[in-house]
């Protein structure tokens, strides 16, 4: 198994375990879908676009907000037992090892965001008695889009994690997050096409998202061990 | 100060490598290491691959202050090598910058004549045990440590690990929560850890650090098994004074961000310009006038009763044989003499003292 597998493996399994994050992750991904369902089966009528729309835009800052969650164990924790120093002193690059934090924070978090979106379709369902069907583009938005939100959320933060003191990172956690869901919403509400889901809106997103991930592996790149060591607390 | 060398123990038992060796040693640890040197400055061997650690005019400060100021020592292949000093001295801040954690400010660090730093491939040959032990709560013992093998790249890594958790005496519980474990457990498991790869060097930060006096010892002697065993060099950062002066061949005292003492263990302890003498008499009722006989004898600079016995100071450290014949030929008969050496804690204490106050 390469380096990175190995790395991600062991941020899967110690994230499994984790019960307090698990919890909270799934209490955040089945109750915020629930009542974004009610909301949607209100407004969205039986019109399909516009359900798979509202669905496809309750499920990125779901996404970000679980790679935040899983962040926490994988990134944050380490820095505040200092397991992190260790882990420096070890023949694997700084840049690996980031790498396969983000993709171990990444997956978990991919995979609580379908079961949230999953939860979503089956209350608007449920509420308005119209399936959601499996429309291409929110197939598409499932597939492409939310993995590469979640992975760029995961690597920002992730970096500003190493990067930052704990102080700092307890503000800048809240920033970034607001900052991602403000990003969101300003995308979905700039780019034409209505309020339901379409191949610009999701191309837009795509392309904003591969822009974010390329910027996280920018700025992980400034990150020193030396500013990392430095700010163990 | 300087004389007697450490060897270190064999890696090989071809006697061509070891007479190679012991002349590298002799080299190395006699020629280059010599205290008198003034400003505490301590040349280093010119042929790099001699020293498993080297540390050359090293300097780093933080935010203004300094921390460390022109350090320099070297560390030979196999030995066990102390690094005293008190909280905020800059010890762990050497082994920070040692490991590439943290660069100098200036001067040149090496660590099997490579910078760690810069060279990734050359960290598989070291090992590191922080207080914190770089395991995880959450996965079991022979998890964390099959973690570490494949970061490593370890051969046979289940053979390994199962060698190690029965060395460290964690074998039944390897398969429990690191979580479960009690602080000793941790720390040994931590051990294994650090030399889970067969490392070259191992840095092992206050590998004691809020241990009871029982885990401890055990840590102590785990130290010394690998030392003989691995045959690995092992730089120790520690507070136990009396820990360091029974595993360590050679010591360094940081205090105030120079290195004030760097010799053997032996040499430190039993060098000293006056030596103290214990002299318990026959007749316990002739102290006093032995006392007085003793103080009136040129190379004795001090001599009191202290309890049974005379305690005298000599000027002449190799003056024994004479106090003894002066007071046999003063009619004293002696029932034994004891040459007294100083501990480590006492050189500690003077060192650090000597530094506090501004030296």
């Amino acid at each position: 198994m390469s380096t990175l597998g190995i790395i991600a493996g062991r941020e899967m399994r110690v994230a499994l375990r984790n019960r307090s994050i698990l919890i909270s992750g799934l209490i955040f991904a089945i109750w915020l879908p629930v009542m974004s369902a009610m909301g949607i089966a209100a407004g969205a009528g039986e019109e399909v676009t516009t359900l798979a729309g509202s669905i496809a835009a309750v499920t990125l800052p779901v996404g970000v907000f679980m790679g935040y969650i899983f962040c926490a164990d994988a990134f944050l924790r380490e820095k505040r037992d200092g397991t992190i120093e260790t882990l420096l002193c070890t023949p694997v690059s700084l840049r690996c090892l980031w790498e396969g934090k983000a993709v171990g924070v990444a997956v978990p978090a991919y995979l609580t965001t379908l079961l949230s979106a999953a939860v979503t379709a089956a209350a608007v369902t449920g509420l308005t008695g119209a399936p959601v069907a499996a429309e291409p583009l929110l197939l598409a938005h499932l597939a492409v889009v939310v993995p590469v939100w979640i992975a760029a959320a995961a690597g920002l933060i992730g970096a500003a994690q190493l990067a930052l003191g704990m102080r700092e990172n307890q503000i800048l956690g809240f920033v970034l997050i607001f900052g991602f869901v403000f990003l969101i919403i300003g995308l979905q509400q700039v780019v034409p096409g209505g309020p339901g889901i379409s191949a610009t809106t999701e191309a837009v997103l795509a392309a904003a998202g591969v822009a974010l991930l390329a910027l996280a592996r920018v700025i992980a790149g400034k990150v020193t061990k030396e500013r990392i060591v430095r700010t163990i607390p | 100060m300087a004389g007697s060398c450490y060897p270190g123990p064999p890696v090989t038992q071809d006697p061509l490598l070891l007479q190679f060796r012991a002349e590298i040693y002799h080299y190395a640890l006699c020629r280059f290491r010599s205290p008198g040197i003034p400003d505490n400055r301590y040349p280093v061997p010119e042929a790099a691959g001699v020293s498993a650690v080297e540390v050359r005019g090293l300097s780093r400060s933080f935010d203004g202050r300094e921390i460390l100021r022109d350090v320099s020592f070297t560390v030979g292949h196999g030995e066990v090598f102390g690094y005293l000093g008190p909280n905020g001295a800059g010890k762990t801040t050497t082994i920070r910058i040692l490991l590439g954690l943290l660069a100098p400010g200036a001067g040149e660090v090496r660590v099997l004549g490579r910078d760690l730093a810069s060279d990734d491939d050359a960290r598989r040959r070291v090992g590191v045990l922080f207080e914190n032990n770089g395991l995880a709560d959450r996965m079991s013992a022979a998890g964390n440590l099959a973690y570490y093998a494949g970061l490593y790249g370890v051969d046979d890594p289940a053979e390994r690990i199962d060698e190690l958790l029965t060395l460290v005496d964690l074998a039944d519980r390897r398969d429990d929560l690191v979580g479960t474990f009690s602080t000793g457990m941790k720390r040994k498991l931590g051990i294994a850890r650090a030399i889970l790869h067969r490392p070259e060097v191992v840095f092992l930060d206050e590998p004691s650090s809020g241990l009871d006096p029982g885990a401890q010892r055990m840590v102590r002697d785990l130290i010394l098994e690998l030392s003989r065993r691995e045959e690995m060099t092992v730089f120790l950062n520690s507070h136990h004074l009396d820990e360091v002066q029974r595993i360590c061949s050679t010591v360094a005292i940081l205090a105030g961000g120079r290195i004030r003492a760097f010799d053997t263990v032996a040499n430190l302890t039993a060098a000293s310009d006056r030596l103290a003498v214990t002299v318990s008499l026959a007749d316990p009722g002739d102290r006093a006038h032995a006392c007085e006989t003793a103080m009136g004898l040129p190379f004795v600079a001090g001599c009191d009763v202290d309890g049974d016995v005379l305690l005298c100071t000599l000027a002449d450290p190799g003056a024994t044989p004479d106090l003894v014949a002066a007071l046999v030929g003063a009619g004293f008969r002696i029932e034994e003499v004891r040459r007294s050496s100083r501990s480590l804690e006492e050189i500690y204490l003077e060192h650090v003292d000597l530094a506090e106050g501004g030296a």
